[in-house]
């Protein structure tokens, strides 16, 4: 239900591609609802054609839906005085290429109506804010993809929006490229901006993002912030040091106390050399042992027995250096969703 | 009754029709974005495009070179040069504005579709139709540039060889400046017609079939004389076809003056200014109708 804090609502969404060789039509959204609210940085995540630009598109009146309905700021699109309050970063920096950073953003500035005075401050303002000062007069078609991608993002804020759309905002850029967006995005939802964000790339997901709709094949398999959707650590990870200078005995007298302990242990070694069997993943009740790394991976089924593991670790001559009980990452989660979802 | 109030009632129930239909659409009538600005900005940035495309450039270089290459045939007499520099220069104009309106109306909007610069523009406060508008516009813009490039070259090659032969004893060189302008200016208001014409196909097809499409329609356009002669000679269905042709399409032979400026014959302003009216309201219908089907495509 929408209320004063929501900012998008989108309810029943769906979008059926029809032509002469899909007559029944390929369903690119199905049936997706979803609230953004106001001051969070919400990202759709998902596959390529898991239906996150198709949703974009109908949110900004582009495309139409099929059935559903979208609403920003409580009205239709279709409504200009919306339109005056967003701003879309498009896919791949789709502008004019053969004008420079500042003649867009000049040009883009002009839609809303600001006199020329405005215009110029806020060309200063933006080209600053995007690092793009330097080479504002560069043609965009000569600006390299991390250059155009920040002048397609000015473009975006020329009406200082109150919500944002991005569609890929770090795609096709280089780790320096990304990491520079990331920090761009962080910097805009430092500013109260409302964000909504689609992107498969996971790790600058996780960086941003207050929560998180995981799309696949047109629908949302799973939704929530991030610790909501990591739910309970599967597993404690008992980090150790010590033992290699013992001798190459000791790893083994250290899994020898574990069994005696009560708990069941494999070694990361061996499992992936087949010494214990054919290489396979450990039993969710089976602790496993890296002794390269100095980590055992404790289940969440033998917990119980922590104290016992901890004292053969440090009976077996070794000391105990963090004991941590890892979040599954956005990568884990989004595998586990979609592995869930029938095929 | 006649063809010219057949087609005059014809406009103006369409013009009723779309009407209707505008006025129907809840969509269109809340507000109109920044209106005139959004569709000047727009109509200046499709300018400053073409421009830097350099395609402008290279067609009125073409054109002047065969301008200025007419000024050569010196061996006919002062009255045969005079007319065929007329003659032959209204036709470069009138060919290159056609060829030009064709390639530059045929890729105002499925461009922008296809490069998907419609993005970023349809996301801001901007109507579709103040898109429509503003592109149509832009390309109205740099056609006038065009054709008046073209027309001041005419004008000068005239008006140079106008005071070389001067110069020779008993020469009747008449450069009829007035007529050339008239009809140059005649010639520009068709490509306005056909231009709205492409841009309404444009939003409904693909580049290669609105380019197919307005070839025929300038071919058609150019001969409605001959389509009616065409159509009261046939029955049934062919005549039905020919008639909804000649009745649709626009008239664009009414605005061709090149037989008049070069034949020194006097203009009739009267049936001028009823191509220009009928043409106005035409374009007005057809773009009417262009936004309507914009506002439905998906981009």
């Amino acid at each position: 239900m929408a209320t004063a804090e929501t900012v998008l609502q989108i309810e029943g969404l769906t979008k059926i591609y029809r032509s002469l060789f899909t007559p029944m039509g390929v369903k690119a959204v199905d049936g997706l609802s979803l609230t953004v609210r106001r001051g969070e940085t919400y990202s759709i995540v998902g596959p390529n054609g898991s239906g996150k630009t198709t949703t974009l598109k109908i949110v900004l009146g582009l495309i139409f839906p099929t059935a559903g309905s979208t609403t920003i700021f409580g009205k239709s699109i279709a409504e200009l005085s919306v339109r005056e309050r967003i701003g879309f970063l498009p896919e791949d920096a789709y502008l004019y290429d053969c004008f420079s950073g500042e003649e867009l953003l000049d040009f883009y500035a002009g839609l809303f109506g600001y006199s020329k005075q405005r215009r110029s401050a806020l060309v200063e303002e933006l080209l600053t804010l995007v690092g793009m000062q330097a080479n504002r007069k560069v043609p965009f078609r000569e600006c390299s993809k991390g250059m155009r991608q920040r002048i397609a993002l000015a473009q975006a804020l020329v009406n200082d929006p109150e919500l944002l759309i991005l569609d890929e905002p770090t795609s096709g850029l280089d780790p320096a490229g990304r990491h520079q967006m990331t920090l761009l995005i962080q910097e805009l939802k430092r500013r109260g901006k409302t964000i909504l964000l689609c992107s498969h790339f996971l790790a600058e997901v996780e960086e941003v993002c207050d929560r998180v709709g995981i799309m696949y094949r047109g629908k949302l398999v799973a939704e929530g912030n991030l610790s909501e959707l990591a739910g309970e650590p599967e597993e404690v990870v008992i980090t150790f040091r010590g033992l290699d200078r013992l001798g190459p005995d000791a790893i083994g007298q250290l899994r020898d106390r574990i069994r005696a302990a009560g708990v069941e242990i494999a070694s990361k070694e061996a499992l992936a050399e087949g010494e214990e069997g054919p290489a396979r993943p450990a039993p969710s009740a089976v602790a496993l042992l890296d002794s390269a790394a100095g980590e055992i991976r404790l289940p969440r089924a033998v917990e119980g027995k922590l104290w016992q593991v901890l004292q053969a670790v440090r009976d077996a001559g070794g000391e105990i250096v963090e004991i941590t009980r890892p979040r599954p990452s956005l990568q884990d989660i989004f595998v586990r969703a979609i592995r869930e979802e029938p095929q | 009754m006649s063809p010219i109030i057949l087609r005059v009632i014809l406009v103006v129930s369409l013009a009723l029709i779309v009407a209707a239909v505008v006025l129907s659409r809840k969509t269109w009538l809340p507000g109109i974005g920044h209106g005139i600005p959004s569709i000047w900005r727009i109509a200046k940035i499709t300018v400053a495009e073409a421009r830097r495309r350099r395609v402008l450039q290279a067609v009125i270089a073409l054109v002047v070179l065969i301008l200025l290459s007419m000024t050569f045939f010196s061996s006919v007499t002062p009255e045969e040069q005079a007319k065929m520099v007329i003659d032959g220069g209204l036709a470069a104009i009138a060919v290159s504005g056609i060829l030009l309106a064709i390639f530059v109306a045929a890729f105002l909007i499925p461009n922008e579709i296809e490069s998907r610069t419609v993005y970023a523009i349809l996301s801001k406060p901007v109507r579709r139709f103040e898109f429509v508008l503003g592109k149509y516009l832009g390309a109205l813009i740099v056609l006038a540039a065009v054709v008046a490039i073209m027309t001041a070259v005419l004008v000068g090659v005239l008006v140079a060889l106008d005071h070389l032969i001067k110069d020779q004893a008993g020469s009747v060189f008449n450069p009829n400046l007035g007529s050339v302008v008239f009809a140059s200016v005649m010639s520009y208001f068709s490509l306005a017609v056909l231009t709205a014409l492409i841009v309404l196909i444009s939003t409904v097809s693909s580049t290669t079939m609105t380019v197919i499409s307005a070839f025929i329609i300038w071919g058609v356009g150019s001969a409605q004389s001959l389509i009616y002669g065409l159509a009261e000679k046939q029955v049934g269905a062919t005549k039905l076809l020919l008639l909804v042709l000649y009745y649709l399409v626009p008239h664009l032979e009414n605005f061709d003056y090149r037989f008049q400026a070069s034949n020194f014959v006097p203009i009739n302003l009267v049936a001028a200014a009823g191509a220009l009216i009928i043409g106005f309201g035409y374009t007005v219908v057809v773009l009417v109708v262009a936004s309507v089907f914009f506002s439905d495509r998906q981009v």
